[in-house]
Parts: structure tokens; C-alpha cells; sequence
């Protein structure tokens, strides 16, 4: 059945420095494979960004497992950035991910600021690729993290990354830290169209019978509803104290996620552990934001965004 | 590396909130339910899964793989309605799960994985361990049905005979069944791996030239020696593998296996869309 237009429908698109989104839902790097997994059961043209998993400069066979575990209200995982590859990327995985119309959004990842800047390079040139989600903050490989905990360290691989490229730059933050906005300060201060507020939260889960920690990698990093008021805090702390947009992600499960999120202030959200257990429910967020917008007589998303009293 | 693309993405899956239609004990700790989900039943092939978890609540949060055990038509259409699925209680899905009523919403995705091959074989042997047995009554009779296999037999082994679970069904599918227990109190007192080196070993006698096919799913160790058996006896075995899965869709990347490339160097590959179904030969164990 063909859809007639409603013209009072609020407008989805959503703007983020120099990146324009057609809706806020994105779904989250390292939740949503390659995309090409969810083909059959997810609309991809419909959302509103797509963050395939992150790729390194060089193929990581990743963590031993067990990778996943699951803990109260959320799971634990360290995967350790299982991936083929910037050129194996490039080859087989970006002509698929290009060819839909979604905005596609390029996470990577590196041990040094020149891997960062080299990534941003060779992925920022390839057609089709609408920006480049740094991953300051993966709790499972040694090197990403240390950019995510220090502001300077934070501006000075994002101003490299950003001079590489002339794509959008998204900074992914660690909320693993003392102050996340003076991260985020970094982040901005090296020229990043937004901040990704947050990765996972770094815990552990143990076999007390085997005196074991679960996990093969040790630690992991914690997602999923157990971490929102986490997530949530930490875009309210930065709406607060820096001049950037925020893309929101922690934990969403729900419309009311989202729209706490956005509230908070952030203008765009990632979907991420939900896929696992909820594989269609971006769609269905796409499908009931318009009345959520609508209940708050809100004509767009930015009229809602930060607007937390 | 991981490899580039999957073999098998979840082309066929469909994602609903579906009733229990039945969810009944059927052995010792081990029920069996029904959910209405045709999509999935008319789809499903032997050797698949799904992923499950009850609609509506956050804990557990995460959905639970299981092999698809059988699937029905509706009485009245005769169209595919309904998928059995046989499950332990042992877990913090499964214990609340075993005591939900009828009518009860799951919500579930599927069908999940790749399939046992079905290239033609004059003997299937079926070589199930603990709660291995519950892909094999649809492997079977698809073996039986659409002659990929001449005859059907099962080895059967569990910790004792009030475990055993669908002894019934797969007879009633005309499979040769052969139950073994650790404590003797059913059937015969043997490991499955050494019934199932006699049984070759009889059959290669009797015939030479049988080509002769085992499939095999339980505990890790039982399917490991499984593949040795086979290797030591020249037979070909496929192995159903199960690995602490997320989403069982491909994206999570968490139930991965150590699975021989090409070029003979093992990499970590996903069991969700490379398996669960995996040459024997393909697996680096331990």
C-alpha cells in the first residue's frame, strides 16, 4: 500500500556538525556485524546511521573465548576487535555496506595516533562512506583506551584524524574515566563533528567454583540495560559543559530510551547490545518516534534536543 | 582471519512473539515446547536452530539457542504452523521457561545456521550425547524421506535412563536406535564414542563398500572423540557445534570456534552462520 505523506508528521533528520542524519536511530558498531547479517529481518535503507563492526589497520583474530556472558540487566564481552582489516574491509565488506542508502558510518580503531590518522585516510576516501567513528575507548585492546582517558591525548588524535580526512569525525568515549567531559572537551577541541557517549563499562564476571574468570580475555566490557543511567549521566554532563553534539548509546532497549536521551541532549542515538536480543527493534523505534515527538508538540528532533530543565 | 562473508546468513529468519502451544516434561529434567511460529516451521531445515527468550522481560536478557527438534503442519490447512524444541532445565532462561504455561509469549528468531549436508550415504549413524539428540529426529527422517539415506540408526548415550529423551519418536521414524548409559540402567553400559567404533567397524565388515555418514551432537569431548572414531575409520563425520551464543544471527561475534581455513592455519569463525553444522575435519578441538 502506497504511504500518503502526513505533513504534520515531525521532521526525523537530525544534524550533527558537518554529518546530517535522516533519523536518530544508528545502530552501534560492533552490534550490527556488517550489516549484511540483518538484510532479512531489518529495513537497513530505514535507519537512521549504520556502524559496521570497528577495523584495525591489521586483521585481529580476536579474544579466546568465552567472549559473552550475560550478567544482571546486561552482558559482558570482550571480542577484542575480531576483524579482517582495513583491506579486506574495503574490498568486500564497503561495496555492500555503500550500496544502501543509509548513512554509513566507518568505526576504527588503532594503537597510535598515525594508525588512527592513516585509518581516517583510507577510509575517508572511499566513496560512499558518510564518517568516521573514532573507537577511543574499546575496553579490550591495550592502546585504544589510553586516547579515551586523557583530554589531551583525546584532541591531538582527533585534530590528526580530522586533517586526514574531510569526512566527519565522531569521537567514541570511554566512560570509564574521572570527568568525561574534559574528554569530550578534547574531543571537540580537535575539531570532532560529535562525541559517542558511552562505550562499555569495563567489569568482570568469575566462576568462584573454578576460581575463574569467565571471560577468556579476563575483564570485558559491560553493555546493555544495566549501564543506561551510566550513558545517560554522562550525556548530561557533557550537554552541560561543551559545545558538541552527542550521539547518545548505553543500554537502549525502548522508545522512552530514546527519548530520555535525547531530552538529556544528545541529537542522534546507537542502538547496540538490543540487536542481540531484540533484532528488530530499531525498526520499530523509527516506527514510534513521530508520536513521541508529536506528545512533546515537538516539530522536529532538534526541538527536543537538551532540553532537560 | 575470520572469513570475509559468512557461508550461511539468516536469509529465511523471521523475529516474532509466539504462544506455547505445549510445554510438558517428557524425562527427567528435560521438557519439550511447542510454539506457534509458521514462518519458521515452513523454512526450517535439519540441523538448524532458533534463538529464544520470554517476550517482555528483561531478565534473562538474552536469548537462548536451540536446535530445532520438529516441526508441524496445522490440522485443518496442513500449512507449517508449529516448532518443537526440547530443552534441560538447567539455566536462568530454562528454569522459568519449564514452568510457564500454555499460552505463554516467547519471543523467537529463526531458523538459525547452516544444515547438515545431505548428499547421498547408504548408512546415516547418528551419534547423540546428553541432550545431542534434539536436532536428529528431522535430520533423520529427511534421510529416510527423501532417500539421502538407506538406513538410519542412533547411538544414544546419557548419564542414566531417566535422562534419555524421544526415544519413541526416533523409533517411530524408523531409526535403529541403540541407547547407552553410564550407570548401565538402560540399554548398554558403554561410552557412545566405543559403540560407535564397534558399529563401524561391523558394518565396514559386512560391507566394504557402504559409504557410511555420522552425525553427532553432545558434550565436547564425546563429539571430539566422535571425530576421531570417524577419522581413525575413514567414515565422514558432520558435528552440530554449540558455543556460548548472543544473537545468534552473526553479529555479535561471541560464539566463534576454532574452524581449519584453507590455508590450514585455524581461525576463530562464528558457529551461528559458519555452523552450527561443521565437517569434523574442519574443527581444531580443545
Amino acid at each position: 500500500m502506497p504511504v500518503i505523506p502526513d505533513v504534520t508528521a515531525p521532521t526525523l533528520q537530525t544534524t550533527l556538525g558537518r554529518l546530517t542524519l535522516p533519523n536518530p536511530i544508528m545502530v552501534a558498531s560492533g552490534t550490527f556485524g556488517y550489516a549484511r547479517e540483518m538484510q532479512s529481518i531489518v529495513d537497513l535503507n530505514r535507519l537512521g546511521g549504520i556502524l559496521p563492526k570497528t577495523i584495525t589497520a591489521e586483521p585481529r583474530i580476536g579474544n579466546a573465548p568465552w567472549r559473552t556472558v550475560e550478567t544482571s540487566a546486561g552482558l559482558l564481552n570482550a571480542i577484542g576487535l575480531d576483524n579482517d582489516g582495513v583491506d579486506a574491509f574495503i574490498e568486500h565488506h564497503l561495496p555492500y555496506l555503500t550500496s544502501l542508502t543509509a548513512p554509513i558510518v566507518v568505526s576504527v580503531a588503532g594503537r597510535t595516533v598515525e594508525d588512527f590518522t592513516e585509518l581516517a585516510a583510507r577510509v575517508g576516501a572511499c566513496p560512499g562512506v558518510a564518517a568516521i567513528e573514532l573507537n577511543l575507548s574499546c575496553p579490550n585492546v591495550s592502546g585504544g583506551v589510553d586516547f579515551g582517558t586523557n583530554a589531551e591525548s583525546c584532541r591531538s588524535v582527533v585534530a590528526s584524524a580530522r586533517n586526514a580526512t574531510s569526512v566527519p569525525i565522531l569521537a567514541k568515549l570511554t566512560p570509564n574515566v574521572t570527568s568525561i567531559a574534559d574528554i569530550a572537551r578534547g574531543a571537540a577541541d580537535g575539531g570532532a563533528d560529535a562525541v559517542c557517549l558511552t562505550n562499555t563499562v569495563l567489569g568482570i564476571a568469575v566462576d568462584w567454583r573454578k576460581r575463574r574468570a569467565i571471560l577468556g580475555n579476563g575483564m570485558g566490557g559491560l553493555s546493555g540495560p544495566a549501564i543506561k543511567p551510566i550513558a545517560l549521566r554522562c550525556v548530561h554532563q557533557v550537554r552541560r559543559a561543551v559545545e558538541i553534539p552527542i550521539i547518545g548509546i548505553g543500554g537502549i532497549a525502548s522508545l522512552d530510551d530514546v527519548m530520555q536521551f535525547l531530552v538529556t541532549g544528545a541529537s542522534a542515538v546507537q542502538i547496540g547490545t538490543a540487536n542481540y536480543y531484540d533484532p528488530t527493534l530499531s525498526m520499530r523505534l523509527i516506527d514510534q518516534l513521530p508520536a513521541a515527538l508529536g506528545e512533546l508538540g515537538a516539530g522536529s528532533v532538534a526541538e527536543i534536543v537538551g532540553t532537560l530543565e | 582471519m575470520a572469513t570475509l562473508h559468512a557461508k550461511h546468513y539468516a536469509d529465511a529468519i523471521s523475529h516474532l512473539d509466539a504462544p506455547l502451544l505445549l510445554n510438558e516434561q517428557v524425562a527427567e529434567n528435560t521438557y519439550l515446547m511447542r510454539v506457534r511460529a509458521p514462518a519458521i516451521a515452513a523454512t526450517a531445515k535439519p540441523g538448524q536452530f532458533v534463538m529464544i527468550r520470554l517476550a517482555g522481560l528483561d531478565a534473562p536478557l538474552i536469548g537462548r539457542a536451540f536446535a530445532i527438534y520438529d516441526v508441524h503442519p496445522d490440522p485443518e490447512s496442513n500449512a507449517a504452523d508449529s516448532v518443537d524444541l526440547i530443552y534441560l532445565r538447567k539455566g536462568a532462561l530454562t528454569r522459568p521457561l519449564s514452568e510457564a504455561p500454555v499460552g505463554t509469549m516467547v519471543s523467537l528468531w529463526g531458523p538459525l545456521g547452516n544444515a547438515f549436508r545431505d548428499d547421498p550415504c547408504e548408512r546415516l549413524i547418528m551419534a547423540v550425547g546428553g541432550i545431542g539428540q534434539t536436532p536428529m529426529l528431522m535430520a533423520g527422517r529427511d534421510a529416510l524421506q527423501r532417500g539421502w539415506a538407506d538406513h538410519v540408526e542412533m547411538i544414544y548415550g546419557a548419564r542414566r535412563s531417566s535422562l534419555l529423551a524421544g526415544v519413541s519418536d526416533f523409533r517411530d521414524a524408523g531409526f535403529a536406535v541403540t541407547t547407552c548409559t553410564d550407570d548401565g540402567s538402560e540399554g548398554r553400559q558403554a561410552l557412545v564414542p566405543d559403540v560407535l567404533a564397534e558399529r563401524i567397524q561391523t558394518l565396514q565388515q559386512e560391507s566394504p563398500d557402504a559409504k557410511i555418514r555420522v552425525l553427532t551432537c553432545g558434550p565436547e569431548i564425546m563429539m571430539e572423540k566422535v571425530a576421531e572414531v570417524g577419522a581413525a575409520q575413514g567414515v565422514d563425520v558432520q558435528v552440530s557445534m554449540e558455543t556460548p551464543m548472543a544473537c545468534g544471527i552473526g553479529i555479535c561475534f561471541s560464539c566463534v570456534a576454532k574452524v581449519i581455513q584453507e590455508d590450514g592455519e585455524w581461525d576463530y569463525k562464528r558457529t551461528c552462520v559458519d555452523g552450527p553444522i561443521f565437517d569434523a575435519e574442519q574443527l581444531c578441538w580443545g
